[in-house]
């Protein structure tokens, strides 16, 4: 732990509350809260107020146009019972599982090879991470061009090992394993933080283990995954609570005034939903709610996942 | 997470990047691949899959001097060059009625620009409270910073509009930088990891030559600082420079649009999928303008982009 | 990189960014400073600069202003900005939208009635046809004027049913298993690729149009309830999508259609890559101008009691809640749907035509007397028989139209349908299940926004 706090002992509130007080004898503490005095401000204004607003928000029925109307949990009832949200969410989820593991696979196994080979490797790390600074708007554009069922280039070249390409961009049942590809394009920063990891790997991990006459298989097994697990772990939680939050991607190939005859319920991803419920709909009250719920998902997820990886994620730091 | 070891502090003095788990010792490689044979297969293999990493940007440069009927021709070099998709023609990037794209460009740049610099500055001052300060309630404080990392923006972004809304400040480009003026959670986290890593000693010298809180913050954290200060700036700079969602909450007027709200708005006129002829040559023009100029700023800045986002994973 | 280039770099870009944010500051106040003291304008929503028929009749309606200026930014009507628009209390004075949405908004309080202004500007609302006027008519109150009504007919053809060898005749949707017998008699396909589409249903488009072939309403006629999963709409269902299987799904069907050129002079009607298919009235322009050598017989859809049907709507002009300038906007709506308007920009398009020798075939509006002005004194047989008698189709078949009605959740409605046919055609769900679905998510927001 960061050194953070100054007492160390438990006290009672009574002590911590006489403590706390004390501490505004100090000139220090003035002189603190004055830097803190920005954020402390803005987490007022744009989170506080935004949050206890949203929180009632989802209680009532909201157009703007017409003035608020308390109708108690009637949203979130409601909300059970759309068969839109159970969609967007289905779409998120499968989203999410191709393009979880595909996005980390690909990292790993490109991360491995970048840190083996002697030279090249930071050229060709550069060339990895271009389309990760692409704009969003921008990879949804080379998404449907690239991905077009009839001209893209995607099917040209599955042509040429003959194999019949799908229709990506209109097919409901392809369009999410398309914009996972596409997503996995963009694996440059995740195989950024692969790469850092692996290089902070130990080298006599594995020269003890070739000389116990390890395979690569077991090296890759044994040391490798362990020590880079913390690794993995980050990536596969902003991995996944980037699927459940995608939106810039999906919506400009998919929804929008000028892409009427693009528009299908397959891209309807969740974030799109709620997107659609405030600002188009102006449902703010449902929107919020819906909001919510996003809210506990991720929080859900990743706290699943916490638990799950503190099985199985090393940090080296607790056997220091 | 593990303390802040002594090599860090050395390399934090040195001005290197984000204060870092130990740097490994040295490059050493397992046995087997110290071969050429298998140094061959990995350029081999690496060669291979960068032509499917850059294949989409030269098929998007060379589609953007293409006439309309030869986008999808996947030829590299154009048939027909045809540069008037950018200036001349009819219709070209630069000359479309009520898509000001020179415009989106600039606003883009400044808005981005601008917020980007609060975030930066604000941000610092706020975690160097964090870092060097002791004092009643920082650990509630911090927590709370932690926090807030974990919305999503979705549950802020119908309150935050309805805020603006009230203020009649909706169809301005007030929301997408005044929150900037607050500074950010997350760069706040990274930027405290790296006060942290700035030995104590330094300040209380400092101190004693008669530096105040905030002359020891400006002369002598910041400049410290600086690659997590550029790191922060090049982070929220591309942040804002990607953002669809706000743009696209907030601003109506063509005038006021940035790029990636602007080039949504050329898909939507000039795409297939609204009530446009297909002039995909335009949209791809327009696609290059809003992709080059973050790969200037890579090519420049390249090494706080891959340190920063390394940092990150250490960090999470 | 050397470290001199990095800070150079670094102060260039803060430099840079300093002159860019004092010049946008700069920009930012001149704007504020000429807004208000221009003299009226009107400012319309959702129309923008369009084809000739639209700017004629744009110009005209700009005449009738009395010198207030116009602001009409091109695109089209976008929920999203219009209530954002709402919101801030910043409305438009007219706006130009589908008029399936209407009364969505009318519900939501978002539009005036234009009870007034019908009176104001003294409208002849019995012009208009009744059918178009009862889609924009929300408990009782106008809330826009109509303009296109874009009848749908069966386009045939001709040479393809010659190929073929069934008669023009057979493109008859009145009898159900005759039309599917001529329709696998006319497709043709190639390995699991189509190569010739037989009929196209066109669903999701027209389903409404089928399911009222079949005797069923989709929506009552005071907009309250959805009959999307009444037994009649479920077989109508069933059937258009028996069309489309028969070319062996709708993957390959879509995927043919998307190769066409259709709006080009190699058109799936040139290039004899269709036997028939319903389609809007605009479409015999297309034709027209792109492919006039073509041969083709336009036939009524037909009710399966054998009476001529067919669906109409477009777009309406509404002024919304708020407006600065209803008085500009109102005298706008007069002029820009007056016969005088439509006529003036009918027969340009008409000369234009003529100029090129090819064949006008018509404007058709929701405004009677215009369309009969039109008819009358400007259409002339060019001696193309194929779209002449297209044109003394069109004009009676307007007589048969009908709308769905207004309904508070027109918007949704129209979304859950669409959404429930597409998962049809996508396989996922069978006929009945979608259109369960279909009229619960339909009547929920019916029941949701008539509060």
């Amino acid at each position: 732990m960061a050194s953070v706090a100054s007492s160390t002992t438990a006290p009672g509130f009574r002590e911590k509350a006489r403590r706390w007080a004390a501490g505004f004898r100090e000139r220090e503490t003035w002189a603190a809260y004055a830097f803190l005095a920005p954020w402390l401000i803005g987490f007022v204004i744009f989170t506080a107020i935004p949050m206890g607003w949203s929180a009632w928000l989802s209680l009532t029925d909201y157009s703007v146009i017409q003035d608020a109307k308390y109708v108690g949990l009637d949203n979130y009832r409601f909300m059970l019972d759309d068969p839109k949200v159970r969609l967007a969410l289905t779409n998120n989820l499968t989203f999410a599982m191709f393009s979880v593991p595909g996005v980390l696979i690909v990292a790993l196994g490109l991360a491995m090879i970048l840190n083996r080979v002697k030279w090249g490797g930071g050229f060709f790390r550069t060339v990895f991470y271009l389309p990760n600074i692409t704009p969003p708007v921008a990879v949804a554009i080379l998404y449907l061009l690239l991905f077009n069922g009839s001209v893209g280039v995607v099917n040209r070249g599955l042509e040429l090992i003959h194999v019949p390409g799908p229709f990506w961009t209109t097919d409901p049942t392809w369009i999410k394993p398309g914009l996972a590809l596409m997503n996995v394009w963009s694996v440059g920063g995740t195989m950024v933080i692969f790469l850092a990891a692996l290089k902070s790997v130990p080298p006599h991990l594995y020269e003890a283990a070739a000389i116990d006459g390890a395979s690569a298989w077991r090296r890759f097994r044994d040391i490798t995954l362990p020590m880079i697990s913390p690794a993995i772990f980050f990536n596969l939680i902003i991995q996944t609570i980037y699927a459940f939050t995608l939106f810039a991607e999906a919506y400009t190939a998919f929804f929008g005034a000028g892409t009427k005859s693009n528009q299908t319920e397959a891209a309807l991803f969740y974030g799109i939903y709620i997107f659609q419920e405030a600002f188009v709909n102006f449902r703010m009250g449902y929107a919020s709610a819906l909001a919510w719920l996003l809210f506990v998902i991720i929080m859900v997820i990743t706290a699943v996942q916490v638990k799950v990886g503190n099985r199985f994620v090393f940090y080296e730091g607790d056997r220091r | 997470m593990s303390e802040v070891s002594p090599d860090v502090q050395v390399q934090a003095r040195q001005g290197a990047i984000a204060a870092a788990a130990p740097k490994p010792p040295r490059r050493s490689l397992p046995r087997p691949n110290r071969s050429w044979f298998g140094q061959g297969i990995f350029l081999f293999v690496l060669a291979g899959l960068s032509v499917l990493f850059v294949y989409p940007f030269v098929w998007v440069l060379s589609a953007s001097f293409k006439p309309q009927s030869q986008v999808f021709d996947n030829r590299i070099i154009p048939k027909d060059f045809h540069p008037e998709n950018y200036w001349g023609g009819d219709p070209s990037v630069f000359d479309i009625a009520d898509a000001p794209v020179a415009r989106w460009l600039f606003n883009s740049l400044w808005l981005g620009g601008l917020e980007a610099l609060l975030v930066t500055f604000v941000s610092a001052i706020v975690a160097f409270a964090f870092a060097y300060f002791r004092f009643p309630g920082r650990n509630f404080f911090f927590g709370l910073v932690l926090a807030t990392l974990m919305l999503p923006n979705q549950v802020m972004m119908i309150p935050r509009y309805l805020i603006f809304n009230h203020f009649n400040l909706v169809n301005t480009q007030y929301p997408l930088w005044v929150p900037g003026i607050f500074g950010s959670a997350f760069y706040i986290f990274l930027q405290r990891q790296f006060f942290l890593g700035i030995p104590r000693e330094l300040f209380e010298a400092a101190r004693i030559d008669g530096d105040n809180y905030w002359t020891m913050f400006w002369r002598i954290a910041l400049p410290i600082a600086k690659p997590a200060l550029i790191v922060t700036f090049l982070f929220e700079f591309q942040a804002k420079w990607f953002d669809l969602l706000d743009p696209l909450i907030y601003l109506r007027d063509t005038n006021l649009f940035t790029l990636p709200l602007g080039l949504k708005t050329i898909l939507d006129s000039f795409g297939t999928g609204g009530g446009g002829q297909g002039d995909w040559q335009v949209i791809v023009a327009a696609t290059v303008i809003a992709t080059i100029p973050m790969i200037i700023l890579f090519g420049f800045f390249q090494r706080y982009f891959v340190q920063g986002i390394a940092a990150q994973g250490r960090k999470g | 990189m050397s470290s001199r280039w990095k800070r150079s770099g670094v102060l260039l870009t803060v430099a840079g960014l300093c002159v860019v944010i004092w010049a946008s500051f700069a920009a930012a106040q001149a704007d504020v400073k000429a807004g208000p003291n221009a003299g009226a304008t009107l400012k319309i929503m959702g129309f923008g600069p369009g084809d000739e028929i639209a700017n004629i009749r744009a110009s005209e309606a700009e005449a009738a202003l009395g010198g207030a200026a116009v602001s009409n930014p091109r695109g089209g009507f976008s929920d999203q900005t219009f209530l954002a628009a709402l919101a801030a209390k910043d409305v438009p004075d007219l706006v130009y939208m589908d008029r399936q949405k209407v009364a969505s908004y009318a519900a939501r309080g978002a539009l005036v009635p234009l009870g007034n202004c019908i009176k104001q500007q003294s409208i002849d609302t019995s012009q208009y046809r009744l059918a178009a006027l009862n889609e924009v008519r929300y408990k009782g109150q106008t809330y826009a004027i109509p303009e296109f009504t874009n009848p749908r007919t069966i386009i045939v053809n001709d040479k393809v049913a010659a190929d073929a060898g069934v008669t023009v005749a057979a493109f008859n949707t009145n009898d159900w298993a005759a039309l599917r017998a001529t329709n696998k008699k006319v497709l043709k396909t190639d390995g699991g690729k189509v190569t010739r589409i037989g009929f196209d249903p066109k669903i999701p488009e027209f389903f409404p149009m089928w399911a009222k072939a079949n005797g069923v309403n989709l929506l009552s006629a005071d907009g309250l309830k959805a009959h999307l999963n009444d037994p009649k709409s479920v077989a109508a269902l069933t059937y258009a999508y028996s069309l489309i299987q028969d070319h062996g799904g709708w993957g390959p069907f879509k995927s043919f259609r998307d190769t066409w050129d259709f709006f080009g002079a190699g058109n799936q009607v040139a290039k004899n890559q269709i036997g028939a298919w319903p389609m809007e009235s605009f479409y015999y322009n297309v034709l027209a101008q792109n492919s006039p050598q073509v041969n083709i017989t336009a036939l009524p859809f037909k009710n399966r009691k054998g009476g001529p049907i067919t669906l109409i709507t477009g777009n309406g002009w509404a002024i919304p809640k708020g407006a600065k300038n209803p008085g500009l906007a109102c005298r706008w709506i007069k002029a820009v749907t007056a016969p005088a308007s439509w006529v003036k920009a009918a027969k340009a398009r008409f000369d234009a035509q003529k100029r090129l020798n090819r064949p006008f075939t018509g404007v058709y509006t929701a405004n009677k007397a215009a369309d009969t002005k039109i008819y009358e004194d400007i259409y002339q047989k060019m001696g193309r028989a194929d779209f002449d008698n297209a044109v003394s189709l069109l004009v009676s078949i307007n007589r048969y139209g009908f709308t769905l009605p207004a309904s508070p959740g027109g918007a949704e409605f129209n979304t859950a349908m669409q959404d429930a046919i597409n998962r049809v055609l996508a396989g996922t769900q069978s006929p009945k299940a979608a259109l369960d679905q279909a009229q619960k998510e339909a009547q929920a927001a019916i029941d949701r926004n008539k509060r």
